[in-house]
């Protein structure tokens, strides 16, 4: 027969170290958890981070490409105009003062800036054409459309870094709150079943339930 | 010695032999716990360390794709300032030399002595231009780049600067980054696998104070354990 005494302490002991090992476990698997959460949203934010970058890149490339190409379009239709007026001008100059030839080849520039202004529209027309590689093509056709796009998209990934940034330190700081309540839960194993015993789980718990609080929002 | 001990102790005092009892068979079965709690220990150990190395993997590779976009629109960027900062304006020049050349020409028939002597004298002026400014520019000299119409084309003008580089124009970044984007699911496959290995934790270290469960808990650990290993491989080889 078991003295009553004995059977207390027995039962006590009992009730402790199912308590400690129960901790341990479930430190053990929100350890898990939280690895997961942690890597995948550390993934995440750096893959964010990166895409943002390389369209912030890209975005350069393409303003500065697509803007050259609709300046050298600009500069194309100009010369022709400007060949339009310089005949114009000298055709006007050439019956004030009565000069023949003037007045000719004022007449020819004005009707030969029609052929350029041809020539060098269908010229603006290959921008970008075949057998171009598609990146490059796509850099010299960008609208400003196109360009709003980019902008929303590198915004949205850097938006999609912060989130995942905020879950990633969530994630961390639980694993750190695990880290104290495995020490909190080796402490209460040394000092066994007394008080100290179990107010040292009593924060192991307390730690414990903290970091599945911060695995919860972590996740969301 | 634990028998001799509750021998001799249990014919003295009930109580003290059945507390012996007790701790000899809390004992009982410690050492499959400690075996299962050690393998899983090692095995989640690996297994961390290899999604982190494939974590590594997939960052590596994200960052690669980034400098790979750098590098790609850096060499976009001087072919296009070739082609239309360099040789456009001076073709641009050129060409409207040589419609004003023909013009000129053209239409010297049917006009006056003094107008015809005036365009003959402005469609050589305009013939010298065309030969100063074409001389060694691509773009104008080579008929293939010429159109119908008297332009050039310029899509077919920088593919071929383009091609001078063909390794700029292979430059793929977002192969890269889909790489990296599976390196990257591989290791969160490889995390999951933790999942199952820490269950077996829990049971194993609730199979030391339970003893009456011990059994199947250790059971139910090492099977567990095996689901995260299975896992672990499965990702490893198939992922």
């Amino acid at each position: 027969m078991i003295a009553p005494d004995t059977a207390a302490e027995l039962n006590a002991e009992r009730r402790f170290d199912l308590l400690a090992a129960a901790l341990i476990g479930a430190v053990a698997i929100l350890a898990a958890v939280l690895a997961v959460i942690q890597i995948a949203s550390g993934q995440t934010a750096g893959r964010a981070q990166l895409q943002a970058a390389r369209l912030t890149a890209d975005l350069s490339a393409r303003i500065e490409i697509s803007s050259i190409a609709q300046d050298s379009a600009l500069t194309m239709a100009q010369a022709a105009l400007a060949l339009s007026i310089a005949g114009t001008s000298r055709e006007i100059a050439g019956l004030a003062n009565n000069e023949e030839g003037a007045f000719a080849v004022g007449q020819t520039e004005h009707q030969a800036s029609t052929d350029l202004a041809s020539a060098l529209n269908a010229t603006s027309g290959t921008t970008g054409g075949s057998p171009l590689d598609a990146y490059t093509a796509g850099l010299l056709k960008a609208t400003t459309q196109d360009l709003w796009n980019e902008v929303t998209e590198q915004n949205r990934q850097v938006d999609i870094a912060n989130d995942a940034g905020t879950r990633n330190s969530a994630s961390i700081l639980g694993l750190s709150f695990l880290a104290l309540a495995g020490v909190l839960i080796g402490l209460g194993a040394v000092l066994r079943e007394g008080r100290a015993g179990w107010i040292a789980l009593s924060f192991a718990g307390f730690m414990t339930c903290a970091a599945g609080t911060l695995a919860v929002l972590a996740a969301i | 010695m634990t028998g001799e001990l509750l021998r001799s102790t249990s014919a003295e005092e009930p109580s003290v032999a059945a507390s012996e009892i007790a701790v000899a068979s809390h004992e009982r079965g410690s050492g499959g716990v400690a075996i299962l709690l050690a393998i899983a220990a090692v095995v989640a150990a690996i297994i961390g360390a290899r999604a982190s190395m494939v974590s590594n993997d997939a960052n590596d590779s994200w960052q690669s794709a980034l400098r790979t976009e750098v590098k790609r629109s850096a060499a976009a960027m001087a072919d296009v300032q070739t082609l239309y900062e360099s040789e456009l304006p001076v073709a641009i020049e050129a060409l409207q030399a040589k419609v004003l050349a023909e013009e000129m020409s053209s239409a010297q028939a049917g006009q006056s002595p003094a107008a015809q002597q005036a365009l003959a004298v402005e469609a050589s002026v305009q013939s010298q231009l065309v030969t100063a400014l074409s001389a060694g520019l691509e773009l104008a000299q080579n008929s293939s780049y010429a159109l119908p119409s008297g332009g050039y084309d310029l899509g077919k003008r920088l593919a071929d600067i383009r091609a001078r580089n063909p390794d700029l124009v292979a430059l793929n970044p977002d192969g890269i980054e889909a790489a990296g984007d599976r390196l990257a699911q591989k290791a969160v496959l490889l995390t999951y696998a933790l999942v199952p290995t820490s269950l077996c934790a829990l049971l194993g270290v609730l199979a030391q104070p339970l003893r009456r469960d011990r059994g199947w808990l250790l059971s139910s650990g090492f099977a567990a354990l095996l689901v995260g290993v299975v896992m672990a491989v499965g990702t490893e080889v198939l992922a």
